[in-house]
């Protein structure tokens, strides 16, 4: 944090020099940090000459001593908004040249410790010292401004305390006994009033209270963030008035306002993509689908060509789902697309070209090895060169295989229990039993079915030591580079998995490294356990561990989303504000869905906040 | 002098018991968070279920939450192609040991009330997804007092779920227990859900501390 705040400075300075009419390759000079910017366009600050000159005389008398505090602690964004201030209630006063320099406010009494308090939230600490130095110094007062600051941030920390506790009416009624609390150089503030008002339902209120923001506050990123806020609670024509609010009111010099007129489109594409990716959410009109079609593909976005890929597939549209999933793994090779390419082409009796999309990644995914049985092996139930009790042609087989293809897990336990009523159980058919009980949400269940698997398969020595008996098995596990997982193997990785759904972490941690597994396998199984690990060390609040987890689970297996997510807020908990913040953006601008945008806008408001 | 020596003994003894101790024992003691669940032996859950060919012990498994709570989940057999897993959990709330105890308590494992029309109906959506749901106009009553119930149903299948909060202290519970949670969730081919409660009527409680039924003397 410390190192943040001398960068932010040190790129204050160099505003500062350029303001000077120093050039900006000698300013630069004095600083390495990139993208100067000046404290406030049309701002010019010269620099004191020498310490110990004396506060430079202000023929207004504008009360500086706030904007004092702030250089001497080094809080650009403060003071930024300070000389804004001074500059708005005297446009011609120009900020002091011995800014940088030690003052003491008042006869002979130094303010910084009770600026200090107040910069900490200790506010009762602050007026007890005040009333202390009062009485050690009778004819001293303390400075308007210093009374002003410690009343209004009083009413911040009131109206902070009401929005974190969800009282909303409270939140209101702070602000409107300290309208100072929710002015623009404490937008946080701001942004809880405007939601006091949405989550009270007064949606008129809350949308006039992000107008406010959006066409008063000048930086564009702050308008910005408002709307993605405004955006939880607002109408989509609410937004676009916002939007186009923020894009032209009140612009100020040298800021650029493009980033907010795209706001809307993003947002757009965030609820499509969203839309797209929630099987429960029914299909997309044709305008939105064509819209999302037509944004993934200028983005060459493999995520969300795999989400549409997805979409189709739902939709029984193989031949679409297939070109999206083919897509994504043009753009970007993954086990994800391979797994959807597979099971499309699957769908459209593909088969040769399913095992051929799989073969890159067979023995190297789990996904990709699960899809490639509905091609390799499609009565999975029987499967592995006909082991089922009545060969291929076991009655039951072509139900099985129905229910599969169409997801039916009920009907897939429904077939494998008439099978068995026809047959003894099989490793196989007991395996495919406690995959189907997986996805069912029967873990336990599912759990006894592969230890029971593994149970048939050590009593069937000649097939289970040879995997992969059928022609195509064969054919693909002969490749040099694959190393297939035996009946064994996938039956110690069922449990595996379903010991993870039951929560046995622990024990499984315990027995991980004397299982018997693939070197894949284990590093998936590893990778879920060190990510449960992570969420169970976030919960406890142990944020160094969630960082050491993650970085663990990193090596084994790139990181998804949602852990990224996990490590931002971790970085967040720590303060490590500036790696939060790029990390939420990174995310944001792969994808920006209401989490990454919340993420990203409670970044900002802890930088805001004060 | 030498008083003033003995004295300065006991302060760094003092403080390094400080350090090297308590620190541990903050350590241990402060995390508040469930344990993960382990595996148990059926014999050593603190229930006695009636064997029941249709919802057999599948597994046991418990786990602990900061130093008063204890939890049990009791999988059963499932013989629908419903899914989910069929269970009995228990959720056993104890008094702290000591002041310390006092001060340090995680947070409650199962609201009270157990739950409220919302999120009822959110458990049931959830539980058993596409079935027809009610819960029932009345109560029934076990060895340890009323309980709550709801049905869910479809053409050939019927699924109960069932909750109770014993924290009876004049008859059924010692001073020790402060509370107990029982959630019942078994789906079966039963149309009768009287048939699937029949096990949660059934179950006897066997924690160490003596916890009475309720109608003891009436079945002497």
């Amino acid at each position: 944090m410390t190192g943040s705040r001398n960068r932010r400075f040190g790129t204050a300075l160099v505003g500062l020099l350029v303001g000077f009419g120093l050039s900006p390759t000698a300013a630069e000079a004095t600083s390495t940090t990139p993208g100067a910017r000046a404290l406030v366009p049309g701002v010019k600050v010269e620099v004191a000459p020498a310490p110990g000159s004396g506060p430079a005389a202000t023929p207004n008398a504008l009360d500086d001593s706030a904007l004092r505090y702030y250089a001497r602690i080094g809080d650009v964004e403060r003071m930024e908004a300070e000389i804004a201030r001074l500059r708005a209630l005297d446009p011609g006063w120009e900020p002091p040249k011995d800014l940088f320099t030690p003052q003491a406010a008042g006869p002979g009494v130094d303010e910084t410790p009770f600026w200090s308090l107040v910069s900490a939230g200790k506010f009762p600490e602050a007026r007890a010292a005040i009333a202390e130095q009062r009485r050690q110094t009778p004819s001293w007062q303390p400075s308007a401004k210093l009374l002003q600051e410690l009343d209004v941030a009083e009413g911040a920390n009131r109206l902070r305390g009401a929005s974190d506790t969800k009282r909303w009416q409270d939140v209101i009624d702070a602000a409107a006994a300290q309208p100072e609390a929710v002015a623009c150089n404490r937008l946080d503030n701001a942004w809880r009033l405007a939601e006091a008002y949405a989550e009270l339902k007064q949606l008129d209120r809350a949308f006039d209270r992000y107008k406010t923001i959006v066409s008063q506050c000048p930086k564009a990123k702050e308008r910005r963030d408002t709307i993605f806020k405004a955006s939880r609670y607002l109408s989509p024509e609410q937004v676009r008035e916002l939007t186009t609010i923020g894009a032209t009111a009140n612009p100020v010099a040298g800021e650029d306002y493009t980033a907010v007129r795209t706001v809307e489109g993003e947002l757009e594409t965030g609820r499509l993509l969203e839309k797209l990716g929630n099987p429960k959410a029914g299909p997309l009109s044709t305008a939105d689908l064509a819209r999302a079609e037509q944004i993934i593909r200028d983005k060459q976005d493999a995520d969300g060509a795999i989400a549409l890929g997805w979409y189709f597939q739902r939709q029984k549209k193989h031949a679409d789902a297939q070109r999206w999933f083919a897509d994504a793994n043009g753009w970007t090779p993954s086990d994800k697309a391979a797994e959807g390419l597979i099971l499309a082409l699957a769908a459209l009796g593909k088969k040769a070209e399913a095992r051929e999309a799989g073969a890159p990644w067979q023995g190297k995914s789990n996904r990709v090895d699960q899809a490639l049985k509905s091609v390799t092996n499609p009565p999975r139930g029987s499967g592995s060169g006909g082991r089922g009790a009545s060969g291929g042609g076991a009655p039951g087989q072509s139900e099985l295989s129905a229910a599969l293809a169409r997801d039916d897990f009920a009907g897939c336990l429904a077939a494998i229990q008439r099978m068995l009523t026809h047959s003894r159980p099989t490793a196989a058919l007991m395996q495919q039993r406690g995959w189907c009980l997986m996805e069912l949400k029967r873990p336990t269940e599912a759990e006894a079915a592969f230890a029971e698997a593994q149970a048939l398969a050590a009593r069937e020595p000649a097939k289970a030591n040879t995997p992969g008996k059928s022609s195509s098995q064969r054919s693909l596990s002969d490749r040099p580079l694959d190393t297939p997982a035996s009946p064994a193997q996938e039956n110690a990785y069922g449990q595996a998995v379903a010991r993870l759904a039951t929560g046995d972490v622990a024990g499984l941690a315990r027995d991980l490294p004397r299982t018997n597994m693939t070197p894949t396998q284990k590093a998936e199984i590893r990778a879920s356990l060190l990510a449960t690990e992570a969420g169970r060390a976030m919960d406890d609040k142990r944020y160094g561990d969630v960082l050491r987890l993650l970085d663990a689970r990193k090596e084994l297996t790139p990181e998804p989303r949602n852990l990224s997510l996990l490590r931002g807020w971790a970085l967040y908990n720590m303060r490590r504000l500036d790696e939060a913040r790029a990390l939420f953006k990174a995310i944001d601008d792969r994808l920006s869905t209401e989490e990454s945008r919340e993420a990203v806008s409670v970044t900002s408001m802890a930088t805001y906040r004060y | 002098m030498s008083g003033c020596n003995w004295l300065l003994r006991v302060l760094v003894l003092g403080t390094a018991l400080t350090l090297g101790g308590c620190f541990g024992w903050v350590d241990n003691n402060l995390t508040q968070l469930p344990t993960p669940w382990r595996r148990i032996q059926p014999a050593a859950l603190p229930v006695t279920l009636p064997v029941s060919p249709q919802f057999p012990i599948i597994a046991a498994r418990a786990r602990t939450t900061g130093a008063i709570y204890s939890s049990y989940n009791v999988v059963l057999g499932n013989p629908t192609l419903l899914p989910g897993e069929n269970r009995l959990s228990i959720d056993v709330h104890t008094l702290p040991d000591g002041p310390l105890g006092m001060l340090i308590q995680p947070p409650r494992v199962f609201p009270v009330p157990l739950y409220s029309t919302e999120t009822l109906a959110e458990t049931l959506a959830k539980e058993f997804p596409g079935l027809k749901t009610k819960v029932a106009d009345s109560g029934r009553r076990n060895r340890y007092g009323e309980y709550d119930y709801a049905l869910a149903q479809d053409a050939t299948n019927t699924c109960v779920l069932a909750w109770q909060l014993i924290s009876d202290h004049n008859r059924t519970l010692p001073r020790r227990i402060e509370a107990i949670r029982l959630e019942y969730r078994v789906c079966g081919t039963e149309r009768n859900p009287r048939a699937l409660l029949q096990m949660f009527d059934a179950l006897i409680l066997t924690l160490p501390d003596s916890i009475l039924e309720i109608d003891d003397l009436t079945r002497l």
